[in-house]
């Protein structure tokens, strides 16, 4: 269709009118379209930083387990008292028998806490001076099974959690670390047996010493 | 889109299958891209509709592709039905375990032996097969959600209880009335609980069924529910003739 049509009688007038208002409104058109994709980008723009953002804040705000210990153990059998390196025992020789996980109110032998260890248990221990509100504290944050929770004598802090190889000394019952490493390492990946059992072994008695 | 002008319905191609009433007219296509009139405000309006309803389908559709490529190749994610089945049926199978071996313990009856000795052997390897797909997967073992918490709302019968316990889990002192008990009163508690634990775990295995999103997940889940909707039978029949 010619753009540059001049008036000629009254049908080329008519035509020459109909043009220019279609040119005006193609114009409208053009200033619409690129008005609605400048609305788009800036749309999805703020959606981009919003989403960023929240992803930086969350991760960077998330508790790290920068802090957590591994040792090399042993883990034989034995029937005799043993002399542990850590405190408490993350590891090493123990008692042919585990010990059933749960809550304990007084303290538990090593040698049969450190057999629930290689069978993918987590074991919290807290400072007996700890007040009875807290250590309730304690348990309700915990899972209900391959737990062990125990009173120890001369934690290096108010809290501490145990792996089989491996432990983090915690600040208190608050510590946001804690949830963290029980989700890693109880039946993680360093449990040398995992999925056997944390019940049917025995409730805090040793077998008799052998010899 | 609405027809608001008379300009509109003109261009408007009849909907598939509908007679065309002018047979010199073309019926599709050709009539579309003819521009008889210059656009109206009302069609200029549509149009701009027209853009927003296309983008808006393409984001959808872009969307929706990346979400489902992504569902597909990528493992299962560490707070949906196939993880938190995989971590919830382990605990839940470890208890079935232990009261199995607790009745083994306390009875010298054939019938009740056996069948605890074959929910200790099924279990325990179900509950590997758990185990290793959640290694499989790159997932924890311990789930930070707590249990149940996978479960969808229409599921009421798989969710966990006020005490945040899974469906069917004996209490800590109905395990110590077991621990105690001998010979028949034994078997007896074994049985309820036994029942009332498959029953909890059939919850537990229907809501997997329907919600996991691994073809293995859907299959061992679809297989407990079956083995243990026929063993409560047998366990109610057992118990019945026990009382």
């Amino acid at each position: 269709m010619s753009k540059s049509s001049r008036p000629q009688g009254g049908a080329r007038a008519g035509r020459a009118k109909v043009d220019e208002v279609r040119q005006a409104q193609r114009a409208k058109e053009r200033r619409s379209r690129i008005l609605l994709a400048a609305a788009v980008a800036a749309v999805v723009l703020v959606i981009a930083g919003v989403v960023g953002f929240t992803i930086v804040n969350d991760v960077s705000n998330r508790p790290t387990l920068d802090a957590v210990k591994t040792y090399k153990v042993t883990r034989d059998h034995t029937n005799d008292p043993v002399k542990y390196a850590q405190t408490p025992p993350v590891g090493g020789n123990h008692a042919p028998v585990w010990l059933n996980c749960g809550v304990y109110t007084s303290p538990v032998k090593n040698e049969l806490a450190v057999h629930s260890l290689e069978h993918g248990a987590v074991w919290v221990t807290y400072d007996p001076k700890l007040p009875a509100d807290q250590v309730t504290k304690l348990t309700a944050s915990l899972p209900d099974t391959y737990i062990v929770v125990s009173p120890y004598q001369g934690l290096p802090g108010p809290v501490v959690a145990s792996a089989w190889g491996t432990q983090l000394v915690l600040t208190g019952v608050d510590d946001p670390r804690l949830a963290e490493f029980v989700k890693a390492y109880r039946q993680g990946p360093q449990t040398p047996e995992p999925g056997a059992a944390c019940t049917g072994g025995s409730a805090g008695d040793l077998p008799p010493a052998s010899g | 889109m609405t027809a608001s002008t008379p300009a509109a319905d003109d261009v408007r191609q009849p909907p598939d299958g509908e007679p065309v009433g002018d047979p010199a007219r073309p019926a599709h296509g050709a009539a579309a891209d003819i521009d008889p009139e210059p656009p109206s405000a009302g069609q200029h309006l549509g149009r701009i509709r027209l853009a927003l309803v296309a983008l808006a389908a393409l984001l959808v559709g872009v969307l929706g592709t990346l979400w489902v490529v992504q569902a597909r190749s990528s493992a299962p994610s560490d707070f949906g039905a196939d993880a938190g089945f995989a971590r919830d049926m382990q605990t839940h199978h470890a208890q079935a375990v232990e009261m199995a071996f607790l009745v083994r313990d306390r009875t010298d009856d054939a019938e009740v032996r056996t069948v605890a000795f074959d929910i200790i052997t099924s279990q325990q390897q179900q509950a590997g097969q758990m185990y290793g797909w959640l290694v499989q997967w790159g997932l924890d073992q311990t789930g930070s959600r707590p249990p149940m918490a996978w479960v969808g709302g229409e599921h009421a019968a798989a969710h966990a209880g006020s005490d945040g316990s899974m469906p069917g889990m004996a209490t800590a002192a109905q395990l110590a009335q077991l621990q105690a008990a001998m010979g028949v009163q034994a078997e007896r508690i074994f049985l309820r609980l036994m029942i009332a634990h498959h029953t909890g775990g059939i919850a537990m295995a229907q809501a997997a069924v329907a919600d996991a999103r691994t073809p293995e997940v859907r299959t061992l889940a679809q297989a407990i529910a079956t083995a243990q909707a026929s063993e409560v039978k047998l366990l109610e029949q057992m118990l019945a003739a026990r009382s």
